[in-house]
């Protein structure tokens, strides 16, 4: 393989910004302790603040209140707690759960456990781009729903949900709102204090921040049941010693994040593109080409396998992603692609290009011509590509 | 040097490819890599990896459907 690679998977994780490491130091060698009250040891104390700082950098945010901040494992517990522990403290008469076909796996398999824990779940279909129709959501709340949770950007194919409008929706019917806005924070705005979002996923590995620390917004008074039996930490929402060494991180990768950055993904996103729809044939974009997140491009170069392009593209030392089976730890084709009404040929010929702080103009170029020569190769020896 | 032999015989794409980017990965320069399979479309496929490489593509052989492909890891320097 080659030792310098073009990393275009941020959307599954990121290179993690030395800056970030550097915040993180202190509190891994000097102020190592647990977190302690006042009535605690001195470096408990010195702990404990840098983890409350650390709260209300993330809190500052979305702004919401640093109480509202519970820190987690990760993105996937954050979206268990919220989807889970919002669940347990429903009533029987609310035990209605909606979400979309098209989630992350966190939220679509938690919400298919508490189905057959007995819970009535509705899988909101969505269209072509990816979008939930909101009157469609709309007509699927009943007097019995409790819960909706809806993502922000989708991970695969980057579509934008209006989660304004469905926020609204839900406060009107009163029912609690989540969002996994794992691919969106801090890339798009996110205001808690003007949107009646109840509960919302973040995370840090997706911003150039460490692995092992997430985040659950709660909005004050929202009913949670813990998942985890242990210590009365984040209070009493989620045991375990909090990783405040990764909260500290996690602040830091946020304060790092700029409006010119997310300008400049923007910018490789649109470049890649338009440059794969001008110079190879046979291609589509999927996903919405407005309303997308601004680091992800997901395009299906027909007749050939997802799998068999990333690997070739390994091998010139590029780093992409593909919805294809084998590629999936599900051995599954993209259940996003197939669900905005794809086949499983789309499926399998898609690939996921998710740019980071790292990138530059250059990458894009370097990857279309990379892109273009494996695509135009496995093509000429592609049966499907020999049948076209 | 060493020799490996890598039965992929039965297998289809991906997994050809993948196999042999795995034993490429653990092989010691100067090795010699043999991989046996029936795949028509990795037959085409490996050799592009082993441009793609920098790697030595010493020989291909069919034997009606059957085809084995012989690769060298190139010495260092």
């Amino acid at each position: 393989m080659k030792d310098e690679t073009v990393y275009l998977d941020n959307s599954s994780s990121t290179k993690m910004d030395e800056r970030v490491l550097e915040a993180m130091r202190p509190y891994l060698f000097e102020k190592y302790a647990v977190a302690s009250s006042e009535f605690g040891y001195s470096l408990g104390i010195k702990a404990k603040e840098g983890l409350e700082d650390a709260r209300s950098t993330i809190a500052d945010k979305i702004g919401a209140d640093a109480e509202e901040i519970i820190f987690t494992s990760c993105g996937t517990e954050a979206s268990n707690l919220a989807l889970k522990g919002v669940a347990k403290k429903l009533s029987e008469d609310k035990d209605h759960i909606i979400t979309s076909k098209i989630e992350d796996f966190p939220v679509l398999k938690s919400a298919q456990s508490l189905e057959k824990e007995g819970y009535e779940v509705t899988f909101l279909e969505v269209d072509d781009e990816g979008f939930v129709d909101v009157d469609e959501l709309e007509k699927a709340i009943d007097e019995k729903t409790g819960l909706v949770s809806i993502q922000h950007g989708n991970q695969e194919i980057g579509t934008v949900q209006d989660i304004e409008e469905i926020s609204k929706i839900c406060d009107q019917n009163d029912v609690l709102f989540h969002t996994d806005a794992t691919h969106t924070f801090t890339k798009l705005p996110i205001d808690v204090s003007k949107t009646p979002i109840d509960l919302l996923t973040l995370s840090a590995h997706t911003i150039h921040g460490p692995k092992g620390i997430g985040a659950l917004y709660v909005k004050d008074g929202t009913d949670l049941e813990k998942l985890m039996d242990g210590g009365f930490q984040e209070n009493n929402r989620r045991a375990g010693v909090e990783n405040i060494p990764g909260a500290v991180g996690f602040a830091k990768a946020v304060e790092l994040v700029t409006e010119e950055e997310n300008e400049r993904l923007k910018e490789m996103r649109d470049a890649l593109i338009k440059k794969i729809k001008d110079e190879i044939p046979d291609t589509t974009l999927n996903g919405p080409a407005k309303d997308r997140t601004p680091q992800n491009a997901n395009i299906t170069f027909h007749y050939v396998e997802g799998e068999s392009i990333t690997l070739h593209m390994d091998m010139r030392g590029f780093s992409v992603s593909t919805g294809s089976a084998c590629f999936s730890k599900s051995l599954e084709a993209s259940h996003v692609i197939l669900g905005i009404g794809g086949d499983h040929e789309r499926a399998h010929g898609s690939v996921r290009f998710s740019f980071g702080r790292y990138n530059t103009m250059e990458d894009v170029d370097r990857t279309v011509e990379a892109i273009s020569e494996v695509v135009e190769r496995l093509r000429e020896i592609s049966p499907l590509g020999k049948d076209k | 040097m060493g020799e490996k032999t890598i039965n992929v015989q039965g297998e289809t794409c991906p997994v050809p490819l993948v196999e042999t980017r795995k034993a490429v990965r653990k092989a010691k320069p100067g090795d010699i890599l043999i991989i046996k399979g029936d795949h028509p479309p990795s037959k085409e496929e490996i050799p592009m990896a082993v441009e793609a490489l920098d790697l030595e593509l010493i020989s291909i052989e069919e034997d009606g459907k059957r085809w084995v492909i012989k690769i060298k890891i190139p010495e260092e320097g």
